[in-house]
């Protein structure tokens, strides 16, 4: 008891001059969250949690890797093989980045099938689409890393986009090798760049959840919380939950890591880097697919440079495209289906994206490239203009109750005392 | 809100249900911080020492034959300096000489510096050859050897310099009192192969002597 | 369900495509030693395996990411490694600075055959011998490929056109490889007395290539085992934990 005194004389002192116990206490513990999250909300946490994964390993890693061209691959190897516990941190950084897209991706779409772009969360949604972007920067700079032939020459191809820049693109290139080709320099400075480009992760996650913060989650039926009934306390209920998702979610990482670490990469990555032999097939990691086919369905290498990354932008407008008066798909009759449409032709995106384009695969790429454009750019704006939404529930304690057969909505022990 | 908390049907047992849960709940939490720290101990494990590393600090074998008394070799073992130092008969002589001992810190070899075999006066397998790690107990400089009597002062009776703050050794690796220095040179584990091959790394059979047990590197 | 379904088709479409233009023969599949969860690396192969390597295919192949001394994990003693890697020689320098060879010792890598890539290549008229160290990690197919094309050499069929110095395989994309075929019934004479075969030639060298490319395989599953054990129980009692915290929302009929 006397120590539990001191804790709180201790936890009094700092708070005092800086409160960063009442913060946590704020956001962490009372913070009010919506009562009906349905395990799609999990993915957030498990995004955050996968990210400091990476930093932990990816530190140990940086301890042993040599970024030098005529080193990196045998370190690599030398990591793996002479290491203590060497093979175990570099298959969970090779397959954690893979699960980070997994996890992300779906929090993605959970946010566009229950409106959570919508307003007030316009700013929070955009904060998440640059997460998006610094992941595939750092991702791509990541897997240039071990010097394999898939890591050369994915970084000769993406690299080389930035030539159908009008102009100055040449110079930027050369800028960017620091050199006439991908090379010493390049790696190096593509070590750096991955090392910090996390930090400034963990920052906008920071501000992420700042916004998120601010009006509080988004919740399955889309409706705004209209009292303290519609609330529970973050802890325990989705404290428990969160660790539930992620002890869920560590074991498929795990079964992944310890019996097919490979499954999700390339055997070219195992062959040395060769300027001088290209791959029969360049093929970027299973994440970036996708936007690899839309790159490559438009014979103009600039727009089709434009259409890539006009595919990540649009993410930007998404609030202003979607004219639905509605946010969440349970109550959008027509929408609800349209939106598997979408998730189909990424699907299918990243599908083409790893055959050569020939034949089929063109045909394939293309239709699907305009589908992802017309569904956000002309879809979004009539379907929400002339949809007629389902009739809202008056709250989210009332739709509770109907779910599970009347009477009071329960509240949490406590939450009576709380406003 | 003012409404109250609803009569759940569990009530009656909320005691029952409430110690069950919190039996669980801490069970829960313990096993997941075991499983953190679990989960953190091979990131802090992969710092030590790798194989190749290991591998890299296997005995090397010294040949001696071209080494005249009154010299010294320096090799490179587990990437640390040996002085391989070939006495002559003269210093030796001065080894066993009761006054020198007089002024040393530990003459008898007490503390944990050296394999039981080489705890004599010469602190060696082999009286005419010395094989200490060159690096001061003080601070970790390599001392500089400087045998000849009175090359450094009228004192001198031949012995280590250390040049960073002074300390002396003797020409068994002993150091004196009122230097900075602590402790004797360590001698690593060592034994001859022939009569001109040294094996820095080994020691003879029936020795177990590990250079990480004594007392300072 | 949609979602599984589009789970399941985005994972299998995370293996990489292969391009195959005409119909290839499907691969063997011999079954190995290392296969499944469960799977161990059968260490009198692995020491057969080594046999065939040191015995034939070092003449043109490196293995430079092996080390003597990682012969240890085969179950020879600190004495046989010495005595394997002895009868190598590798340079170093004496005391004048000029380089002069000296047996190798268990801290040295494998001794390659050739001093680098444009001598290997002038041997084999431009072809250069992969090194061996991660041949079943790179190959699409892994250990079944390799086994396949050490298997899989045979006469082109008629109306087949062969380059000069290429060898017709079945497997090899293209079907023509650069290698003569390097192993044959009673290539080698094993020290362990098994006989010999082509089939068992391959499966021994194809064992003892995967544990070159993955030599911590068998700890990687069995600390796997340990960890999904750990992580079932840990689930288990997460999901009890919550449902009792998330109890006293839900009203009971």
């Amino acid at each position: 008891m006397a120590e539990a005194k001191a804790q709180n004389k201790l936890v009094a002192w700092i708070d005092h001059r800086l409160p960063v116990f009442a913060y946590m206490k704020h956001e962490l513990y009372e913070y009010p969250t919506p009562r009906n999250l349905s395990y799609w909300w999990n993915f957030g946490s498990l995004a955050g949690i996968t990210l400091v994964i990476m930093i932990l390993t990816g530190i140990i890693l940086a301890m042993q890797y040599t970024p030098n061209t005529a080193m990196a691959f045998d370190s690599v190897e030398r990591i793996m093989r002479d290491v203590r516990w060497g093979w175990l941190i570099r298959y969970i950084h090779m397959n954690g980045a893979s699960f980070f897209f997994i996890v992300t991706y779906i929090h993605v779409f959970r946010g566009l099938y229950f409106g959570s772009y919508k307003y007030p969360r316009e700013l929070l949604w955009m904060l998440g689409v640059v997460i998006l972007l610094l992941m595939m920067a750092t991702a791509f700079m990541g897997y240039v890393l071990p010097w394999g032939q898939m890591s050369f020459w994915g970084a000769t191809v993406i690299t080389n986009l930035f030539g159908a820049i009008p102009g100055i693109g040449n110079t930027i290139v050369t800028w960017l090798w620091g050199g006439f080709a991908v090379g010493n320099p390049t790696l190096n400075r593509f070590f750096s760049l991955h090392y910090l480009l996390p930090f400034i992760i963990v920052g906008v996650v920071m501000l992420h959840l700042l916004a998120l913060h601010q009006h509080g989650s988004n919740n399955p039926l889309g409706i705004d919380r209209k009292g303290p009934q519609d609330s529970i306390p973050f802890h325990p209920y989705y404290t428990i939950k969160d660790t539930f998702g992620l002890s869920v979610y560590l074991l498929i990482f795990a079964a992944i890591v310890f019996y097919w670490p490979n499954l999700l990469g390339d055997p070219q990555n195992y062959i040395p880097a060769n300027p001088l032999q290209t791959p029969p097939e360049i093929v970027p990691e299973w994440y970036l697919l996708p936007f690899y086919a839309i790159l490559r369905s438009i014979p103009s290498k600039l727009i089709g440079v434009c259409a890539m990354f006009g595919s990540i932008l649009t993410l930007f407008l998404l609030p202003w495209l979607d004219t639905s008066p509605v946010r969440s798909s349970f109550f959008r009759p027509v929408y609800k289906w349209v939106f598997w449409l979408l998730v189909i032709d990424v699907v299918l995106l990243g599908y083409v994206g790893a055959h050569r384009p020939e034949g089929f695969y063109i045909v394939l790429g293309r239709v699907c490239t305009l589908y992802y454009f017309v569904h956000f750019y002309v879809l979004f704006p009539l379907i929400g203009k002339f949809e007629r939404p389902l009739p809202l529930p008056t709250s989210i304690a009332a739709s509770v109750l109907a779910r599970e057969g009347g009477g009071h909505a329960p509240q949490p022990a406590g939450v009576a005392e709380r406003h | 809100m003012t409404d109250t908390v609803a009569p759940g049907p569990h009530g009656a047992h909320e005691h029952d249900g409430e110690s069950r849960r919190d039996f669980l709940t801490l069970a829960a939490t313990a096993v997941t911080a075991v499983g953190a720290a679990c989960a953190v101990w091979p990131l802090v494990t992969s710092m030590e020492p790798s194989e190749d590393v290991l591998a890299a600090g296997a005995p090397i074998d010294v040949d001696i034959s071209k080494l005249e008394p009154g010299q010294q070799m320096i090799v490179l073992w587990r990437s640390r300096p040996v002085f391989i130092a070939h006495r002559t008969a003269d210093e030796l002589k001065t080894l066993q000489d009761p006054k020198e001992t007089a002024d040393l810190r530990d003459p008898d070899s007490n503390v944990m510096q050296q394999p039981d075999y080489a705890k004599n006066w010469h602190r060696s397998v082999k009286p005419e050859y010395l094989v200490v790690v060159g690096i001061c107990t003080h601070l970790g400089c390599i001392p500089e050897f400087q045998p000849q009597p009175g090359s450094e002062g009228a004192d001198w009776r031949g012995g280590y310099f250390c040049p960073c703050h002074g300390s002396r050794y003797d020409l068994a690796a002993r150091v004196f009192q009122g230097v900075p220095a602590p402790y004797n040179l360590p001698v690593p584990p060592h034994h001859f192969v022939s009569d001109t091959m040294i094996r820095v790394g080994e020691n003879p059979p029936n020795s177990t002597f590990d250079l990480n047990d004594v007392e300072q590197i | 369900m949609k979602i599984a379904a589009a789970f399941a088709v985005m994972l299998a479409l995370a293996l990489p495509a292969v391009a195959q233009e005409e119909a290839m023969p499907p691969l063997p599949h011999p079954g190995w030693s290392f296969d499944g969860v469960f799977g161990t690396y059968d260490r009198a192969a692995l020491q057969r395996g080594f046999q065939i390597y040191s015995e034939v295919c070092s003449a043109c192949h490196s293995m430079n990411l092996l080390h003597y001394g990682d012969l240890a994990a085969l179950g020879y003693t600190d004495d046989e490694i010495k005595a394997i890697a002895a009868q190598k020689q590798v340079n170093d320098l004496d005391d004048q600075g000029n380089v002069v060879q000296r047996p190798a010792r268990p801290a040295d890598a494998f001794v390659a055959p050739y001093p680098n890539d444009k001598a290997a290549r002038a041997a084999h008229n431009g072809a250069l011998p992969p090194d061996l160290s991660l041949i079943t990690k790179a190959r699409e197919g892994g250990p079944d490929y390799v086994y396949g094309i050490l298997t899989g050499f045979e006469s082109a069929p008629a109306n087949f056109k062969m380059q000069d110095g290429m060898s017709y395989n079945m497997h090899f994309p293209g079907h023509q490889i650069a290698m003569p075929q390097p192993l044959a019934d009673n290539s080698v004479t094993f020290a362990d007395g098994t006989q010999a075969t082509l089939p068992q030639e391959a499966h021994d060298v194809v064992t003892f290539l995967q544990w070159a490319a993955e030599p911590k395989m068998e700890e990687r599953k069995t600390t796997g085992a340990k960890v999904m054990l750990f992580l079932l129980v840990m689930t288990g009692l997460l999901y009890g934990a919550k449902r009792k915290i998330w109890a006293d929302l839900h009203q009971h009929a």
